[in-house]
């Protein structure tokens, strides 16, 4: 797959338009882009990294719906979004404990399952799609998968992981090879942010995450626009060229993939 | 054109993960190659998903400090704080596997080897003329599962069965004295019939079988195998 990057002219003050660096460096077929993919991407910047996001989500003081469980879901797939990972612990770790409690009248098994879905919901949440289900509904699977593996662990003493391929998860990733990639460019795009030099960081944190204008930008800081202008075109300049090796390595092991055995 | 299907008994079962890994693997093979039953499996998927909706205290008392983002409700006196912790101090991800696509090749012939086997080990193909069949090695005491090869004109001689025999029907065709079965029949015979089944062109089938030693204790242990590991 050929990805183009789009760079926007960084100096026409575009910085207002804050869908996110992703939505920046996206596939340049708007073709390419679904209706659902717009939504998800429009909620996915609603719930941003902003902390003053997450702090909305305190004021909440009766039950989270089941919205706000997909919010929780979606923040922790796309920006890792601990406070969001523990608001969904607390909700679902006593409501996990409970059921496998009374299913399996284990103690030592119920906690392990507590543990071991969770760290598949930190893990997977990249996994869940909205508009496929609920978050209780995939989070359930998670569980019911974690426990059919380590039941059998315990019985057989078989340590293969059946679970992922009785209930295929990817499967759905498969119908929506646009999505999917999309999660995982997230993924990579802030691992790649995470490698720039400091000062180009912090520039294109500020424009593309926090919403400020460069001209704000260079205040704050109090140097050149100028420099905010051009520590930016560097910082886009080297992610575009990251975000293309990776696209290559990740071709190859594509076909890597394809072969056939017996 | 499928016509045998899984209870929804069965189906229930497989939604919670109650069933063995033989029986889970034939329904969701099933499930992939027939659609009303998928959709039936989305549905039960989301009602069983309800047990995590019920809002009740945690089972052990919260100290309440409302304005906490972080959780302090102890779970066996365990630190939830250091569980969250823990959990994401590893901010990696588990890379999406797409589904591998292996093919088996019985005899000359290959067929496209269905999803959920894909992590079972299994043991070769070996049999006597027409037959054969390889075990999959599920380790799954009485329950013994098999993949069966008939090539053209096979046929398995007259035979009841002690327990119970399912049949799921992956590629090609057979018939018995019930009737003709098509790629995603969900066969379930018990020791009341007896079968003589017969394939015209070939066929690949899964099948289940448990042994009659057991199988006194009626269909509910077959059912509720996971009740006995545990207990």
């Amino acid at each position: 797959m050929n990805k183009e990057i789009q760079i926007h002219d960084t100096g026409q003050g575009t910085a207002n338009k804050l869908s996110g660096l992703t939505s920046t460096l996206q596939v340049k077929d708007p073709e390419s882009v679904t209706p659902e993919k717009r939504i998800a991407s429009k909620s996915m910047s609603n719930e941003n990294t902003a902390d003053k996001q997450t702090a909305s989500v305190d004021q909440g003081t009766g039950d989270p719906d089941s919205k706000q469980l997909a919010a929780w879901l979606i923040a922790v797939a796309n920006q890792r979004d601990k406070q969001a990972f523990a608001k969904l612990f607390t909700w679902f770790a006593p409501k996990i404990q409970r059921v496998s409690q009374r299913k399996f009248n284990n103690e030592n098994l119920s906690v392990e399952i507590v543990q071991e879905t969770m760290t598949n919901v930190w893990r997977k949440a990249h996994l869940y799609y909205p508009e496929k289900g609920a978050a209780t509904t995939w989070i359930y699977t998670i569980m019911r998968n974690v426990s059919f593996d380590l039941l059998r662990k315990m019985k057989s003493q078989q340590n293969e992981i059946l679970s992922d391929d009785i209930w295929p998860m990817a499967e759905q990733a498969n119908d929506d090879e646009h999505e999917f990639r999309d999660h995982l460019l997230d993924q990579q795009m802030l691992n790649l942010v995470e490698k720039l030099p400091d000062a180009q960081k912090e520039v294109l944190r500020a424009v593309y995450f926090q919403e400020l204008t460069q001209e704000q930008l260079a205040k704050q800081l109090n140097i050149p626009l100028g420099t905010v202008k051009s520590r930016l075109r560097l910082a886009l300049t080297k992610l575009k060229q990251q975000m293309a090796n990776t696209d290559e390595n990740s071709d190859t092991k594509k076909s890597a993939r394809g072969e056939k055995h017996d | 054109m499928i016509k045998h299907h899984p209870s929804e008994e069965w189906l229930t079962k497989f939604v919670s993960g109650d069933l063995p890994a033989s029986i889970s693997s034939a329904i969701a093979i099933h499930a992939e190659m027939c659609p009303v039953c998928q959709a039936q499996i989305e549905l039960l998927t989301e009602k069983a998903a309800t047990a995590l909706e019920i809002s009740e205290a945690p089972l052990v008392a919260s100290n309440q400090s409302n304005d906490e983002v972080t959780a302090d409700f102890s779970l066996y006196g365990l630190d939830i704080d250091d569980m969250i912790a823990d959990i994401t101090s590893d901010i990696s991800i588990e890379p999406a596997t797409a589904s591998a696509n292996l093919t088996l090749e019985v005899k000359g012939n290959s067929y496209p080897l269905p999803r959920a086997l894909n992590a079972i080990d299994m043991g070769s193909f070996s049999g006597l003329g027409k037959i054969s069949r390889a075990k999959l090695q599920l380790n799954e005491g009485e329950i013994h599962t098999h993949l069966l090869h008939m090539e053209a004109g096979g046929k398995v001689p007259v035979h009841t069965h002690k327990g119970y025999e399912l049949t799921l029907l992956l590629a090609g065709t057979f018939s018995d004295d019930m009737g003709e079965y098509s790629p995603g029949d969900f066969i379930l015979l018990d020791g009341q019939h007896q079968h003589q089944p017969y394939s015209k062109d070939g066929c690949l089938c899964l099948t289940v079988v448990n042994d009659a030693l057991h199988f006194t204790q009626g269909i509910s242990k077959l059912l509720n195998p996971i009740g006995q590991y545990i207990y």
